[in-house]
């Protein structure tokens, strides 16, 4: 039951916990916000939308709200489908901030492991956090009950302790921590929330947003179960779409055996694998860093988040050396291109542990590599004083300076403290914000636009700055998923942009694994979240819902300042050919594709219409 | 037809399965016969596992790049010329 009235996939409240007060209160899931947003992402930006609208008028302004001021409210969320077991990879929870600080907009961030799920069950849909504590604090939330409690003991604390320390605190079952590591304590920019210790809300720095709140920890715990609206309908879908997915070869094998890094190889010989900072999109040594070497020489076995039956995650090991570990997950993909292709470090084991360390001391390692590449970028073109370096020999391919860049970012030591501003301050510091390689400040992350064109118009506009799940138009423009079309012309491209980032909306709002829709599509998104819910919706509500959600984050966008001509790419992407490989001589045609996306999205210099928005039902 | 040569890199499962990173094969200039060629070298499923003869293409769901560019992405007559690189690499995506 939720206000009286029976509808599934909720559990029907929010926890709302100001830490200036430290006052906790509940309220209930909206219906219809719900039918409207979804939940997660969807449901978390409608909020933040409030609060901003609020703000304003107690006459505080978006400019007057600083990322890292306790006005920022931060938002954790899970959606529909999170925590129903059945629900295709259904482990997953969405974070969100008003401002993030290396952007300078709305922050959002995505997470598996077991944390989003474990929340549900201990009786919450989100929590919303207010406010900023003046001592350290973790918030603990058990079966329907909170707590703000002290957290001296835990401050300076990496990740993995802190999580094991709390478990071990809070035992019971069905336990969970997300935390911050010393990265977020520090407020570093690119600083992330790490939950299960290997799995982290990565992306715009909201660590460090959880940092300035002193907030170390959410441990929740519970024994609640998520109410399925249809029961016998949602069993058959589910059955029929986890068995698509074991007999689709990328969801049921690909995935499954080699992890995301199996992307390495394909990238760098489709010539789209930034190396060196993106100066060109083919990398000599991709090889030594690729998923088939991963998978050869440091796979233990694979570990898969809540109610899985992909398991794309790697846990590995390092044997012996200088950067051994014995135990560690990932690394990622993208991890591996940041920390090593953009670096031009091709030791796999330096890469291994670099990650390692961001998830101990709680960094994104997306924006964290693409900084220090940035970084190596600048030094190597004699833009940094050697004295400011203080013996941190950053140089493309310095193996051991990465990992020492590492832990002085996350502590702000020596070159650290300029390293932990991001690429875009970091640059702009030293007199070259064309070599920081963002958009809205946030890191670009391992795809090179000159020759995948569909990504150029993706990075531009997505609304979290650089960034590729936003509308990963990869699937068809490299793997032919759904269809396959060419990654170097810029033909349909608008359309294709638009159709992933609404789509992406609704998975975010499930809140469900991005992988999935590998295998599933909108039409299937639409029979199970009506079968869960009990609100019949269309394929064409859903992907309204999935719209109308990316329309009103672009509307807190345009408050924080942003519209049409923060909707670009780095110049070396628009203006230098790209110098060899399949891509040679492009450069990404922006204006053109934008010109067209604009059209269809129905927005005038980055900035949704009145009409689109009376069309899309969102008031202002 | 000229014979020509070109340089056949397999990935993932494709390698593990044949035990092959990477081979040379001789071809009259056309894919089906390069794959042909190559299958004999390394085990005669290859053929199936790439080429569907019934359609008489390249199966649909790998990523068979030559240098670097997708057979489906290219346009008029596929011919494979001397020195090419050929990588061909199970449907796999993620990210
Ligand atoms: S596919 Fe991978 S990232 Fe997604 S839910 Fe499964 S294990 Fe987690």
């Amino acid at each position: 039951m939720n206000g009286g009235k029976m509808f599934g996939g909720f559990v029907g409240k929010i926890l709302k916990v100001d830490l200036t007060t430290k006052t906790i209160n509940t309220e209930p899931i909206n219906e219809k916000i719900a039918k409207n947003y979804l939940g997660g992402k969807g449901y978390a930006t409608y909020l933040l939308y409030q609060y901003l609208k609020e703000y304003e008028s107690e006459g505080i302004t978006p400019k007057d709200i600083n990322a890292l001021d306790p006005e920022n409210v931060l938002i954790f969320a899970t959606g529909p489908g999170t925590g129903i077991l059945g629900f295709p990879s259904s482990g997953r929870y969405h974070v969100m901030a008003l401002k993030s600080p290396l952007t300078g907009s709305i922050g959002s961030a995505n997470s598996g492991g077991e944390w989003g799920p474990f929340l549900k069950f201990s009786g919450f849909d989100a929590i919303v956090i207010q406010g900023a504590s003046d001592t350290p604090v973790y918030l603990e939330v058990v079966n329907g009950n909170a707590e703000i409690r002290d957290a001296k003991d835990l401050w300076g604390k990496n990740t993995f302790d802190t999580t094991r320390i709390l478990k071990k605190k809070v035992e019971g079952k069905n336990t969970s921590v997300t935390c911050i590591g010393p990265a977020g304590e520090n407020m570093v920019y690119m600083a992330c929330i790490v939950n299960d210790e290997h799995r982290a809300a990565g992306r715009t720095g909201l660590g460090a947003v959880m940092g300035s709140k002193k907030l170390k920890a959410i441990v929740v715990s519970g024994t609640g179960k998520v109410p399925v609206a249809e029961p016998e309908r949602f069993e058959e879908l589910s059955k029929r779409f986890l068995d698509a997915m074991k007999k689709n070869p990328v969801t049921g094998e690909g995935l499954p055996t080699y992890g995301t890094a199996v992307l390495v190889n394909i990238i760098n010989k489709s010539g789209v694998f930034p190396y060196r900072n993106w100066q060109t999109g083919v990398n000599p040594d991709a090889e030594s860093i690729s998923g088939e070497t991963l998978a050869e020489k440091y796979l233990v076995k694979r570990r898969a988040c809540w109610g899985c039956t992909i398991g794309c995650g790697r846990v590995t090991s390092v044997k012996s050396g200088p950067f051994q570990i014995l135990y560690s997950e990932g690394p990622e993909y993208e991890t591996v291109w940041a920390l090593g292709s953009s670096t031009a470090v091709k030791d796999l084991d330096a890469i291994v542990k670099a990650n390692h360390y961001c998830d101990e001391l709680g960094m994104d390692p997306i924006s964290l590599g693409s900084t220090i590449a940035a970084a190596m970028e600048l030094n190597e073109k004699g833009y940094v004083p050697a004295e400011e370096l203080q013996g941190l020999d950053l140089k493309f391919g310095n193996a051991a300076a990465l990992v020492e860049a590492v832990w002085r970012t996350a502590y702000k030591t020596g070159f650290g403290k300029y390293l932990a501003l991001g690429s875009r301050k970091l640059c702009e510091l030293y007199g070259h914000p064309e070599l920081s390689m963002s958009v809205k400040g946030l890191e670009m992350p391992a795809y090179e636009p000159r020759g995948v064109k569909g990504m150029g118009l993706n990075y531009a506009t997505a609304n979290r700055g650089g960034c590729h799940v936003t509308g990963y138009t990869i699937a068809p423009e490299i793997a032919g998923i759904p269809e396959k079309i060419d990654p170097l012309t810029t033909e349909g491209k608008a359309k294709w942009v638009k159709i992933f980032q609404d789509f992406t909306c609704v998975v975010n709002s499930t809140v469900n694994c991005l992988f999935d829709t590998f295998a599933l599509s909108a039409k299937d998104y639409t029979e199970i979240l009506s079968a869960v819910t009990g609100w019949n919706f269309s394929e064409e509500e859903i992907l309204k819902i999935g719209e109308r959600i990316y329309n009103l984050e672009r509307v807190i966008l345009n408050k924080f300042g942003f519209n049409g001509k923060d909707d670009t790419l780095p110049s070396r992407l628009l203006k230098e050919p790209m110098p060899e490989g399949p891509a040679k001589g492009h450069v990404v045609e922006l204006e053109k594709m934008k010109e067209e996306y604009y059209k269809l999205r129905g927005w005038v210099n980055g900035t949704p219409t009145p009409e689109k928005l009376k069309e899309l039902g969102i008031r202002l | 037809m000229e014979e020509v040569s070109a340089k056949v890199l397999l990935f993932a499962t494709l390698r593990e399965k044949y035990g092959v990173k990477e081979l040379y094969v001789k071809c009259d200039g056309t894919v089906r016969n390069l794959i042909e060629n190559a299958a004999s070298t390394i085990g005669e499923s290859f053929f199936n596992d790439v080429y569907d003869d019934s359609v008489e293409k390249v199966r649909d769901n790998l990523i068979f790049l030559i240098n670097g560019r997708n057979i489906r992405d290219i346009k008029g007559k596929v011919k494979i010329k001397e020195s090419d690189e050929i990588a061909i690499f199970p449907p796999v995506a993620g990210g």
